[in-house]
């Protein structure tokens, strides 16, 4: 098996590279996509760690993840549609009523 | 295990992880959430794949099959619907230096962070499941079921209300104001 080691790093790399979108990117769906490519850095660092300690529960705990997370998408893009009904726009330069 | 099936596990690793990594670049560069949205169903298939090499074969097809399927569809059914202009697809506000600068600071500390916590694995579990067991035990879709559906019993119905709380949320968020929509029939 190729190192665990690898795996993190590269969930690193997925989950630094999400959490750069989610904060730099000025429209909503992409802040959202950006957030499931986050999920899933932490969906790859359970699998590889319960593959390397031989457990299952990593696995499980994925399923609960991406439940949650299709929950998330669906909600959260029922804002966005909610919000461009009322505005017009999805930019977050221009939706700043809770930025103080 | 021979050398050329060693090579060949890590040469598939590799090729994914950079595959992975340059779509992950793509879905949070490209200045049209369409080219997003496709780039992240890319990166979701080569996900799964990583996952089947890690003998997970249950969540590689939940993951291809929820997340590709089911979740980006329903992102690009929301693009298509919001129909972007445009000047609403404006790219990123801080410069490329200032973005990639706090990138690599992140990557670096979060690979200190692994590496600071790897060392002790006391305690996380028995490694009474490595993959000749499972295979034993009947393949790796029947012993996560097991797990599921024994150990995880009450957060796998939790998710089920979870689950219910979204749909009922998300079609009273989505819904169409009623006051609004009937005033200029009244």
């Amino acid at each position: 098996m190729v190192p665990v080691d690898f795996y993190f790093v590269l969930a690193c790399l997925i989950f630094s590279l999400g959490l750069f979108g989610a904060l730099f990117r000025r429209n909503l769906i992409m802040v959202l996509m950006s957030i499931e490519l986050m999920l899933n850095a932490v969906n790859l660092v359970f699998v590889a760690a319960g593959r390397a300690i031989g457990n299952v529960d990593g696995q499980v705990m994925v399923l609960f993840v991406i439940t949650v997370a299709a929950c998330e998408a669906a909600v959260g893009l029922a804002m966005v549609i909610a919000l461009f009904r009322k505005y017009g726009t999805v930019n977050t330069d221009i939706l700043r009523l809770l930025r103080g | 295990m021979s050398d050329f099936s060693l090579l060949m596990t890590h040469g598939v690793f590799h090729l994914f992880a950079a595959l992975i990594t340059l779509c992950s670049v793509l879905v949070v560069m490209s200045k049209h959430p369409v080219k997003s949205a496709v780039f992240l169903v890319v990166d979701l298939f080569l996900l799964a794949g990583l996952y089947a090499t890690l003998d997970s074969h249950f969540v590689a097809a939940i993951q291809v099959l929820v997340y590709a399927g089911a979740i980006v569809v329903l992102f690009l059914f929301v693009i298509m619907l919001l129909n972007l202009q445009p000047e609403q697809l404006r790219g990123l506000k801080f410069s490329a230096v200032e973005a990639g600068t706090l990138v690599i600071s992140l990557v670096g500390f979060l690979i200190t962070v692994v590496a600071t916590f790897k060392g002790d694995q006391t305690g996380l579990g028995d490694g009474s499941l490595d993959p000749v067991a499972i295979e034993a035990a009947g393949g790796n879709t029947y012993v996560v079921a097991m797990k599921l559906l024994t150990n995880y019993i009450w957060p796998f119905e939790l998710a089920s209300v979870l689950i219910l709380m979204a749909i009922v949320a998300a079609v009273v968020i989505a819904k169409k104001d009623k006051k609004k929509t009937s005033a200029p029939i009244s």
